[in-house]
């Protein structure tokens, strides 16, 4: 099976200095489980960060070179309409740049691939299928089973990366090769520093004295419940019982 | 000074009792029309001999007004009640007829109901469509509660089986094309984040995703690994993060059901299979859990306690007192210096409910209590109370279960 995993130029989340993002890490670790050939593929003008990927478990990183500020998607799915891989990896979400999260779905767009988000577990399913578990909230899990090729992006609550070998990183190879430069996308908005917003807080809290909001965050959404005083245990155990089946989180 | 002056006069006449022929003045009632302006005006003994409470030899005043007294005809005391009497006249829908223009917002509404987060995106279609516009919701199987919610229109856009992002986001980007809406707006969670992707692949169009605060001028988003603040004037598809905008709150309107299915545009489907695979409660962080069972300090056996909370495949949780004993684990604290839940059910044993351990439990919508303490914040605060001893409710428990175990 031929795998690429797409990897970005990303900024460490606290000292801002140029590193590949965990999650594609965490790709490049969930491909290597699946004893196949594979790639990285960065489009940018140079491979700084992007090049530490090579020791965490990749051999082979194939950079397209393009201006800083032309789009990274015409070149990726040129080269990938070239190349065919079975499967796609990419993070779920950049880390320093436009970090939109929308890359993966414009290219699997571009390429005409079924693109399936939040994936912690690869599988091989057989001839041409995969078996792949999703996160969902709430900690549940979605197994699927789909077929090649397709794109995945993967979620940071997927095993570790693999831990950084710097013999791995020299013996690394670096493909330079030429991308398509492309009119940066038009209308950039305004930017400015970071600043936090305050969150929302419940509406009777606004503004009322501190009784109030301590009441208001603490008290029963729809007030008045049963009481029962001093009931037999058995009885209060069956009254539990159904209570927790009515609301659907006791099930059996 | 502005202040009209006192008229002497008119007020002895406001308490003139008509019908009798010499003039009579009964200073006791108050008078018809209220002070010169406007307020009126409060009487202390009235208020007091509404707060009286009836019965016992000695006088004695209730003033939280939950006595009966509060149909006393005070002018301060009707003032407090009017507001009830409000809402329980019927609320009038609000209907757009011809909207001048479409938004569309596009809730998760998992199991049919719409989550704190749905209603918040609403609220934000809701600010777009300020100045003649309609909101048109487009959940993805029947909802009931659009109207209270904000939405004008509705229409129910289902994909092909129980799990087919493809199908789904290929009839929102025909729907969206079709209707012509000037905004869509997708909550940016697991569900919503991933369709609002898709649609935009599909259209061809870029999303401002995860806006953090939303007005009808500007939106704002985090990006450069959360260094910058990116700003723009609304564009048509944005996805909407948690607690960035209030929830609509005005006259309910009628979510009408419209015709907006468009011209579908065949998509590769590539799953073969799904299936949900619920999380294991044992392993499952506090914060995530969707049913939790808490020990408090009424708790002394906590083999039994740990039995029952596997046998209701729950989360185990606990108060502060018993992990500060070191009886339960640290990360099982909930509560304000430990782990606040969003949990859909808490069930408390022993739990006293102190202001502190509340705010864990404030998101929680179903809870359940058993204490020995009548006049427990925990009992006040549960749907089902039960004053009893839990050390003797959790083997009952226990054995119920049991036995339905074995008749199965
Ligand atoms: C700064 C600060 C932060 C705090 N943060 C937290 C926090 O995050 N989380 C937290 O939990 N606490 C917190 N606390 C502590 C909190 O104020 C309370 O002390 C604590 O929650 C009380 O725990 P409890 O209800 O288990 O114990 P108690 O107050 O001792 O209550 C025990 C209850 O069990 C009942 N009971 C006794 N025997 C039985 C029986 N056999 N069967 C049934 N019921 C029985 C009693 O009637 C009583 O209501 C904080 C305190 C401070 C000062």
């Amino acid at each position: 099976m031929k795998i690429t995993v797409l990897l970005s130029a990303g900024r460490h989340p606290v000292s801002a200095r140029p590193c590949p993002p965990a999650v594609e890490l965490q790709a490049l670790r969930l491909a290597s489980g699946l004893a196949a050939d594979i790639t990285g593929l960065h489009a940018g003008p140079s491979a700084d960060g992007v090049a530490d990927a090579l020791g965490h478990g990749l051999s082979t990183l194939n950079l397209l070179t393009i201006k800083g500020d032309s789009d990274p998607l015409v070149s990726l799915a040129a080269t990938l309409k070239a190349t065919t891989p079975d499967l796609i990896l990419a993070g779920r979400q950049a880390q320093g740049g436009e970090d939109s999260g929308l890359l993966p779905y414009a290219l699997a767009r571009e390429l005409g691939l079924p693109i399936l988000a939040d994936v912690v577990r690869i599988d091989a399913g057989g001839e041409g299928l995969l078996a792949v578990e999703q996160v969902l909230p709430r900690g549940a899990r979605r197994r699927v089973v789909l077929r090649l090729p397709a794109l995945l992006t993967v979620h940071p609550a997927a095993p570790a990366p693999l831990p950084f070998t710097f013999a791995a990183a020299r013996r690394g190879k670096i493909t330079q090769l030429q991308g398509v430069d492309s009119q940066p996308p038009s209308a950039a908005p305004e930017e400015r520093p970071y600043r936090k917003r305050p969150k929302l807080i419940a509406k009777s809290a606004a503004g009322a004295s501190a009784a109030d909001r301590l009441k208001a965050a603490t008290e029963a959404a729809a007030g008045g419940g049963r009481l029962l005083v001093n009931p037999a245990p058995a009885e209060a155990a069956r009254e539990i019982i159904t209570h927790l089946r009515e609301i659907g989180v006791l099930r059996r | 000074m502005s202040r009209t002056r006192r008229d002497p006069r008119t007020e002895r006449a406001l308490h003139l009792v008509a019908g009798t022929a010499r003039p009579r003045l009964d200073r006791a009632a108050a008078p018809a029309a209220a002070s010169p302006t406007g307020r009126p005006r409060r009487d202390p003994r009235a208020e007091v001999d509404s707060a009286l409470v009836p019965g016992p030899a000695r006088r004695r005043l209730d003033r939280t007004l939950r006595q009966t007294g509060l149909t006393g005809q005070t002018g301060h005391i009707v003032h407090l009640i009017e507001p009830e009497i409000a809402l329980t006249a019927p609320p009038r829908i609000v209907v757009v007829e011809e909207p001048a223009f479409l938004v569309a917002a596009v809730p998760d509404a998992p199991g049919g109901r719409l989550t704190a987060h749905d209603r918040q995106v609403l609220g934000a279609a809701r600010l777009l469509a300020e100045g003649g516009g309609a909101v048109v919701a487009l959940p993805g199987g029947p909802v009931e509660e659009l109207g209270g919610a904000g939405a004008d229109r509705s229409q129910v856009l289902a994909g092909e089986s129980e799990f087919d992002p493809e199908g789904r986001a290929a009839a929102l980007a025909a729907a969206l094309r079709r209707l012509k809406v000037r905004h869509a707006v997708f909550p940016e969670t697991a569900e919503g984040g991933d369709l609002a992707r898709r649609v935009a692949a599909a259209l061809g169009e870029p999303l401002f995703a995860a806006a953090e605060s939303l007005t009808a001028r500007a939106v704002t988003r985090a990006a450069r690994g959360r260094r910058v603040e990116q700003r723009a004037t609304p564009p048509r598809l944005v996805s909407l993060t948690a607690d960035a905008v209030a929830a609509y709150a005005g006259a309910p309107r009628e979510a009408r059901e419209i015709n907006a299915l468009g011209e579908v545009a065949a998509v590769p489907r590539a799953i073969v299979s799904a299936r949900v695979v619920p999380a294991d409660p044992a392993t499952v962080p506090l914060s995530e859990a969707e049913f939790v069972v808490s020990a408090g300090n009424g708790i002394t056996d906590f083999e039994r306690f740990r039995a029952l909370v596997a046998a209701l495949r729950a989360t185990p949780g606990a108060s502060r007192v018993v992990c500060d004993a070191g009886l339960m684990p640290r990360a099982a604290q909930v509560g304000a210096s430990g782990t606040v839940l969003d949990a859909t059910c808490y069930f408390a044993l022993g739990i006293a409910g102190a202001p502190q351990h509340l705010q864990g439990v404030a998101r929680c919508e179903h809870v359940v209590a058993v204490n020995t303490d009548l006049h427990a914040a925990m009992i006040e605060r549960a749907g089902l109370a039960i004053v009893a001893d839990a050390q003797e409710v959790m083997p009952a428990l226990l054995a119920a279960l049991q036995a339905e175990e074995t008749r199965e």
